[in-house]
C-alpha cells in the first residue's frame, strides 16, 4: 500500500487498484486477499470438501436408517398409546394453522416456516417409515392447515391483532387437553402420563416450564427488589440456590423429597414432578432475565411516574414493569432454547424424553447395537432444528423492537 | 389516648414506618411459615415412611468402585473420602475444560471476525451447530466414538509417546522424584520474584516513558529460575506410556479414560461455541475508531488485535465468560449419563447403600460452593475493572 503511494508521489502513475466488484472482484476481497489468506482459504476448502464428502457419502451409503425409520412412533410420542396418536397430530395441525395466520399477516419470518414446516411434511408424509396410514394423512393434513390458517387469517383477525394472540393460547390449551385427555369423552379417554415421552415430552416440559415460571419469575424479580429486607433475602436466596446447582441435582432431589411433600396417600406421577422441578429451575432463570429488563427501563420513566403522583405499586405495574418485559422477549426466547435443550436431562429420573429413548433403542435392541451414530445423529437434527429456528426467530423480534438501540 | 394512636396528625394505621414494620413482620412469618411448613411436612414424612437420613454414614466404608482418581482410592475407604475423590473428579474436569474451551472460544470468536470468508462462515458453523445441541446428545456421540476406536493394541500411536484408543488417551506425564517440593518451593520464589521486578519496570515504564518491557522481564525471570531449577535439581522425571503384558495394556504417563476424554470433548466444544459468541461481540463492542486509529498509525491487523481492540474487549468479555465457566462446571455434572466418576455419578451410585436425601444435599452444597466461588471471582474483577471516576 504505503510502496504504491510512494511511486505515485514520484510521478509515475499507481496502479490500478485491484477490480473489487463482480464475482472476482469478490472472491479476491474475501477469499484470496494475501498470500496468507489464499493458503487459509485452500487448505480449509480442501479439508471442507474431505469432511463434506466423507459425511454426505456415510449418510447416504453406509448409515442403516431403519433403526430411525422403524420406530418412528417412539421418538416423537414415545409410548403414547397408539389408538390416540392422532390427538396430538391435531394439536400439532392447530398450531400449523396458527402459522398460516401468522404468514398472511405479518411475512416475513412466518413465511419461511410454514413453507419449511409444510416441506418437511411432506417428505416425511411420502418416504417409507413404520407410520400408520392414519397417522401419515394427518402428516400430510399439515400443509393443508397452514393453508386454510393463510385463507381464514384476514377474516379471523379483523383489524385486531391482539385476537392472534388469544387464537395462539387457545390453541395451545386444546393441544394440551387433546394430548392429556378429557375424563368421559369417548375417544378422549385420558391417557397415562408415564406413557407420554419423546419429542413430546421434550416439547410439554419446556413449554410448561417456561409459561408457568413467567409469573412466578416476575414475583421473584420484584421480591428481589423489593426495600422489605426479609422478602428480599428469601427471595435472592432461592434465586442464587437454583441458579447455583446443576439441573440434575434439582431432579435428582426433587426425585426424593417432592412425593414427601404431598400426603401419603397421593401417588403423584413423575410428569409433575419433573414439570414441577423444571418449572422452578426455570423461575429462578427468569427472575434474573425480568430484573435485568426492567433495570434497562430508563429512570426517567420512573420519576415521570412518580412525578405524576402514582403510587410505588402503580409505577411498577403500569410503568416499569410492562416496559421490562417488552425488553426481555429475546432473552425469554434464548431461555426457552436453554430450557428445551435441558429437558434431555429428565433421564435421571427416568423418564423416556427423545435422548433416552435413542439410548434405549440402540442398547435394548440387538439388531441395532451397532446404529447409535444414525440415532444421536438424527436426534441431534431435531433439536438443531427446534433451538436454531428459535433462535432465528429471537433475533428477528430483537431487531423488531429495537432493542439495545434506544 | 390520642397521642398514642396519632402522630402529627397522621393516624397509626397510615403512618409509614408502622405500616412497613407491619408488612415486614407479615412477610416475615409467611416466609418462614412456608419454609417450616415444608421441612417439617418432609421431615415428618421421613420419619413416618422410614427414609433413612443422617449423616453417620460418612464414616462408614463405602464399598463401592469409583473408576478414577487423582488421590488414590480403595472401594475400604470411607464414605466421605468417596465424596471426596468424587468431587476432585469434576473439579479435573472442569478446570481442564474451562483452560481448553477458553482457548478455543478465543480462537472460534477470532475466526469469525476474519476477513476470510470461508474461516469466517465455518467458525458461524461451529458456533451455530454446537450451541444449538444439547449437551447430553453430544456427550453421549462422543463417548459412542471413543468406544468405537480400536482397542490399545491396535490403537492409533504417535511419536511411540501418544496413544488414542477406545480406553482413552494416555500421554506422556512428568513423575515427581525426590527434590519436587524444594523445585515448586524454587519455582514459587522465582514467581514471586518476577511479579515485584515486573511491577518495578511498569511503574520506571510510566514515569519515565523509556521502554521496560515489564511483561516479558518477568516471564523471562519466572520461566529461567525454574528451568535452572529443574535442571540442576532433577526433581521430575518423564513417565512415557508404554505397552506391558500380552494385552498391551499402556503403563506410566497419564490416562485419560474413555469417559473422560469424551466429557471432556463435548465439555469443550459445547462451552467453546458459547464463549466464541461472547468474544466476537466483545470485539465487536469496540468502537470501530479505534481500529482505525491503530491502523493509521502502522500496526498491523495483529498487533491491532493484540494491542488495541483484545485490551479493551476484555471488560465487556470477561463478566459473561466467567458465567460460561460456571455452566461448564455445573454443566459437566452430566458425566453421569457417560460413566465418567465425577460428584453425581459417585453420589448416585452411593444412593443404593447410604441416605439418598443426605447425600444429595451434600452434593448440592459443593455445587454451590464452586459457584459461589465464581461468583466471587466475577464481583472481584468487576471491582478491579470499574471505571474509576475523576
Amino acid at each position: 500500500m504505503s510502496a504504491a503511494v510512494a511511486t505515485g508521489a514520484m510521478g509515475r502513475p499507481p496502479p490500478p487498484p485491484p477490480m473489487t466488484v463482480g464475482y472476482v472482484g469478490w472472491l479476491r476481497q474475501n477469499l484470496f486477499s494475501s498470500w496468507i489468506n489464499s493458503l487459509v482459504t485452500v487448505v480449509l476448502a480442501a479439508v471442507l470438501a474431505w469432511a463434506a464428502i466423507g459425511l454426505i457419502s456415510w449418510v447416504i451409503v453406509t448409515a442403516d436408517w431403519e433403526v430411525i425409520t422403524s420406530r418412528v412412533q417412539l421418538y416423537l410420542v414415545g409410548l403414547y398409546p397408539q389408538e390416540g396418536t392422532w390427538r396430538p397430530q391435531v394439536a400439532v395441525l392447530l398450531l400449523s394453522a396458527l402459522l398460516g395466520v401468522s404468514w398472511r399477516s405479518w411475512g416475513g419470518t412466518a413465511r419461511g416456516f410454514a413453507i419449511g414446516l409444510s416441506a418437511v411434511a411432506l417428505i416425511v408424509g411420502v418416504i417409507p417409515h413404520g407410520l400408520q396410514p392414519l397417522n401419515r394423512v394427518l402428516v400430510l393434513a399439515i400443509p393443508a392447515a397452514v393453508g386454510l390458517g393463510y385463507l381464514v387469517s384476514p377474516r379471523l383477525i379483523a383489524g385486531r391483532p391482539r385476537r392472534v394472540v388469544a387464537a395462539a393460547l387457545l390453541a395451545i390449551f386444546v393441544g394440551l387437553l387433546l394430548i392429556r385427555g378429557i375424563e368421559g369423552v369417548p375417544g378422549l379417554d385420558p391417557v397415562n402420563t408415564n406413557t407420554i415421552g419423546g419429542l413430546l415430552l421434550n416439547l410439554l416440559l419446556a413449554l410448561f416450564g417456561i409459561g408457568a415460571s413467567m409469573p412466578i419469575g416476575i414475583g421473584l424479580a420484584l421480591g428481589r427488589q423489593s426495600n422489605l429486607p426479609v422478602v428480599k433475602w428469601a427471595c435472592v436466596a432461592f434465586i442464587e440456590i437454583i441458579r447455583g446447582v446443576p439441573l440434575i441435582t434439582l431432579l435428582f432431589m426433587s426425585r426424593h423429597i417432592l412425593p414427601l411433600t404431598f400426603p401419603e396417600n397421593i401417588k403423584i406421577d413423575t410428569l409433575y414432578i419433573t414439570g414441577i422441578t423444571i418449572m422452578l429451575f426455570s423461575s429462578a432463570y427468569m427472575a434474573e432475565n425480568v430484573r435485568g429488563g426492567m433495570a434497562a427501563v430508563a429512570p426517567g420513566q420512573t420519576e415521570a411516574a412518580r412525578a405524576l403522583g402514582l403510587r410505588g405499586w402503580q409505577t411498577t405495574l403500569l410503568i416499569t414493569l410492562p416496559q421490562g418485559l417488552r425488553n426481555i422477549i429475546p432473552a425469554i426466547v434464548g431461555q426457552f432454547i436453554s430450557l428445551f435443550k435441558d429437558t434431555s436431562l429428565v433421564f435421571i429420573i427416568g423418564m423416556l424424553d427423545l435422548v433416552e429413548m435413542g439410548r434405549v433403542t440402540i442398547q435394548s435392541n440387538l439388531e441395532f447395537v451397532d446404529n447409535g451414530r444414525e440415532v444421536y445423529l438424527f436426534i441431534a437434527v431435531v433439536f438443531w432444528i427446534f433451538c436454531f429456528s428459535m433462535s432465528y426467530v429471537s433475533r428477528r423480534i430483537e431487531r423488531a423492537l429495537g432493542v439495545g438501540r434506544r | 389516648m390520642n397521642r398514642l394512636l396519632y402522630v402529627q396528625g397522621v393516624p397509626f394505621w397510615r403512618n409509614v414506618v408502622v405500616l412497613r414494620w407491619a408488612v415486614q413482620i407479615v412477610s416475615a412469618i409467611l416466609v418462614i411459615a412456608v419454609i417450616a411448613g415444608f421441612f417439617g411436612n418432609v421431615s415428618r414424612e421421613i420419619a413416618a415412611r422410614d427414609i433413612p437420613f443422617g449423616y453417620g454414614f460418612l464414616d462408614r466404608e463405602a464399598q463401592i468402585p469409583i473408576g478414577e482418581s487423582i488421590i488414590g482410592y480403595h472401594p475400604s475407604d470411607s464414605f466421605a473420602y468417596g465424596l471426596l475423590v468424587a468431587a476432585l473428579n469434576t473439579v479435573k474436569a472442569s478446570v481442564l475444560g474451562v483452560i481448553l474451551a477458553t482457548l478455543l472460544g478465543i480462537l472460534v470468536g477470532v475466526a469469525r471476525l476474519s476477513p476470510n470468508w470461508l474461516l469466517n462462515r465455518i467458525a458461524l458453523v461451529y458456533i451455530e451447530v454446537f450451541r444449538n445441541i444439547p449437551l447430553l446428545v453430544q456427550l453421549l456421540f462422543w463417548f459412542l466414538i471413543v468406544l468405537s476406536l480400536p482397542t490399545v493394541r491396535e490403537g492409533y500411536v504417535a511419536f511411540d509417546a501418544f496413544y488414542l484408543s477406545n480406553s482413552g488417551v494416555n500421554l506422556p506425564w512428568p513423575v515427581p522424584q525426590d527434590g519436587f517440593w524444594l523445585w515448586a518451593l524454587v519455582t514459587v520464589v522465582g514467581i514471586v520474584v518476577a511479579a515485584v521486578v515486573a511491577r518495578r519496570l511498569l511503574w520506571r515504564e510510566t514515569e519515565t516513558g523509556k521502554p521496560s518491557y515489564p511483561i516479558l522481564t518477568g516471564l523471562a525471570i519466572a520461566i529461567g529460575v525454574s528451568v535452572i531449577a529443574l535442571l540442576v535439581l532433577g526433581p521430575m522425571s518423564m513417565g512415557i506410556p508404554t505397552p506391558e503384558g500380552r494385552f498391551g495394556r499402556l503403563q506410566g504417563g497419564a490416562e485419560l479414560s474413555g469417559s473422560f476424554t469424551a466429557l471432556l470433548i463435548g465439555l469443550v466444544m459445547y462451552t467453546s461455541s458459547f464463549i466464541a459468541e461472547i468474544v466476537r461481540a466483545g470485539i465487536q463492542s469496540v468502537s470501530k475508531g479505534q481500529t482505525e486509529a491503530a491502523r493509521s498509525v502502522g500496526m498491523s491487523g495483529i498487533l491491532t488485535l493484540r494491542h488495541v481492540t483484545f485490551p479493551q474487549s476484555l471488560r465487556v468479555i470477561i463478566p459473561p465468560t466467567i458465567s460460561q465457566y460456571l455452566n461448564l462446571t455445573k454443566n459437566s455434572s452430566l458425566a453421569a449419563a457417560i460413566g465418567y466418576p465425577d460428584l453425581v455419578s459417585v453420589a448416585s451410585t452411593m444412593t443404593q447403600t447410604a441416605p439418598a436425601i443426605s447425600l444429595i444435599l451434600v452434593v448440592m452444597l459443593t455445587y454451590l460452593a464452586m459457584s459461589l466461588t465464581y461468583s466471587l471471582i466475577g464481583n472481584l474483577y468487576n471491582r478491579a475493572i470499574r471505571f474509576k471516576g475523576t
